[in-house]
C-alpha cells in the first residue's frame, strides 16, 4: 500500500515551472517572427548551394518578374523613405503631398514609372496590393529609372544593401542591363536572391 | 466569528484536503501547446529567410585612358563557357580563327556535364592558380542558367571567373549550331 501511495505521488509533477518556460519562449518568437508580405507577382528565385541567408541589413530588393518587369522595394525606415521619395521628386520634377508620402511609406513594392507613381500612391491600399503594373520600372539605355531609385536610395544612406531577386526564367539580357547599370553607379556588391538547394556531395 | 472558526476547525481534516486537491490544476496540456507554437514559430523564423549568393562586378573604368591593358589569358588556361537557349551550354577553348563547329562543344548542366568539363579542363591546364572560367551568355539564356553556372563556380571551386559579352565570332557559330540543331526539329 505504501508504494502504491509513493507512485503516485510521484506521476504528478508540477508542471508549472515548465509551462512558464515554454510561454516566455513562445513569447519571444511570437515578437521576433515577422510574416513575409505577399509579393505583387509571383517570383521563383533559382535554386543555389549557396548556404548563405539574407542578412537583416537595411535591405532593397529588386524584383525581377518572369516577364522581364523590375519592381523595387525600398528599405522599410519611414522616414529614410519619405526623404527617398522627395529625392526622386525632386529628380523628376514631381511633388508628393501628405497622403501620398504617408502611403508611399506602406507600399510593398513599387512597379511603376514616376510619371504614374503619383496615381499609383493615391489608389486604395488593397488596389495597390493588388495592382499588376503592366510595364514595371522603366530599365533601359535612355531610361535608367530603376538605377535612380537606387542611387537616391544610396544618397539617403550609404549602408544600404541591395538583393536581387529575378526569376528562373527572366530573360539573361534583363538581368544584364540592371547589372550594367548598376556598375555605371560603381554599386558592386549585392546579393542574388536564391532558393536553398541540396550540397553535393563528392 | 468565534463560531466560524470553531466550524472550520472542526472540519479541517476533510476540508483542507479537498482544498488542496482543486489548486493543482494539470498542466501538461498546457504545455503541449506551448511547445508546439514555439516549434511552429522557431520553424517559420528560420526558413522565412532566403538563400542568397554573393555578387562582385567588377568596376566600370571611368575613362578609356586609365584602362589597363586587355589580359591576355592563355588559351590553354582558360575555358570560355557560352550559355544558349533553352538550356543548352557549349564550350570551347579556342581563339577566334580556330574555332569551328567541331571545336564548340555542347554539354549539360549538370554534374556530369559541365562540372567535369571545367574540372578536366582545370587539370588540364598549364598553371591552375590562374586558369579563369569565362562565362559567356547569350541573349537567349535565361536568369536560371546565369545562377546555375554561378553555381558550378562554387562547388568546382573556380575562383577566377569572369561574366562578359559573347563575342561576335562565337556569335556566328553559336548561331549556327543552335539553328542547325533546331531546323531539323521544327521540320519534323
Amino acid at each position: 500500500m505504501a508504494k502504491v501511495k509513493m507512485s503516485r505521488k510521484m506521476t504528478s509533477i508540477d508542471m508549472t515551472a515548465m509551462c512558464d518556460v515554454a510561454f516566455l519562449l513562445l513569447t519571444f518568437f511570437i515578437l521576433t517572427t515577422q510574416f513575409k508580405k505577399p509579393d505583387v507577382e509571383q517570383i521563383k528565385p533559382p535554386s543555389s548551394i549557396s548556404e548563405k541567408l539574407l542578412p537583416d541589413a537595411s535591405l532593397m530588393t529588386i524584383n525581377a518578374t518572369p516577364d522581364g518587369k523590375f519592381y523595387f522595394q525600398p528599405v522599410e525606415n519611414a522616414s529614410e523613405r519619405i526623404a527617398l521619395l522627395d529625392k526622386m521628386g525632386q529628380k523628376y520634377g514631381i511633388t508628393f503631398d501628405n497622403n501620398q508620402k504617408a502611403a508611399f511609406q506602406k507600399v510593398q513594392a513599387i512597379g511603376v514609372p514616376m510619371n504614374q507613381l503619383k496615381g499609383y500612391l493615391d489608389m486604395p491600399a488593397d488596389e495597390q496590393k493588388n495592382y499588376k503594373s503592366p510595364t514595371g520600372i522603366p530599365m533601359d539605355s535612355t531610361n535608367k529609372q530603376l538605377i535612380d531609385w537606387v542611387k537616391e536610395s544610396l544618397s539617403v544612406n550609404p549602408d544600404y544593401k541591395l538583393a536581387i531577386k529575378g526569376d528562373v526564367t527572366t530573360q539573361y539580357p534583363k538581368v544584364k542591363s540592371l547589372f550594367e547599370g548598376l556598375r555605371d553607379i560603381d554599386f558592386l556588391k549585392f546579393w542574388l536572391i536564391t532558393s536553398q538547394e541540396g550540397k553535393p556531395n563528392e | 466569528m468565534a463560531e466560524v472558526q470553531v466550524q472550520e476547525k472542526g472540519g479541517k481534516g476533510g476540508k483542507v484536503r479537498s482544498k488542496k486537491q482543486n489548486t493543482r490544476v494539470d498542466m501538461t496540456p498546457m504545455v503541449d501547446l506551448g511547445f508546439l507554437l514555439i516549434t511552429f514559430f522557431m520553424f517559420t523564423t528560420t526558413f522565412s529567410k532566403p538563400n542568397v549568393m554573393d555578387l562582385g562586378l567588377p568596376a566600370k573604368p571611368k575613362d578609356e585612358t586609365k584602362k589597363p591593358p586587355p589580359t591576355e589569358i592563355k588559351l590553354s588556361n582558360s575555358i570560355s563557357i557560352l550559355l544558349g537557349k533553352n538550356n543548352r551550354v557549349f564550350w570551347h577553348q579556342q581563339d577566334a580563327t580556330s574555332l569551328n563547329d567541331q571545336t564548340l562543344m555542347e554539354t549539360t548542366l549538370d554534374r556530369e556535364g559541365i562540372r567535369k568539363v571545367i574540372q578536366q579542363a582545370k587539370s588540364r591546364a598549364a598553371d591552375q592558380t590562374k586558369f579563369t572560367v569565362i562565362i559567356k551568355p547569350t541573349d537567349d539564356a535565361i536568369y536560371k542558367n546565369f545562377v546555375d553556372i554561378l553555381d558550378e563556380m562554387a562547388i568546382t571551386k573556380s575562383e577566377q571567373y569572369g561574366v562578359t559579352d559573347i563575342k561576335p565570332w562565337e556569335k556566328a557559330i553559336y548561331e549556327k549550331k543552335v539553328g542547325g540543331a533546331a531546323a531539323p526539329a521544327a521540320t519534323k
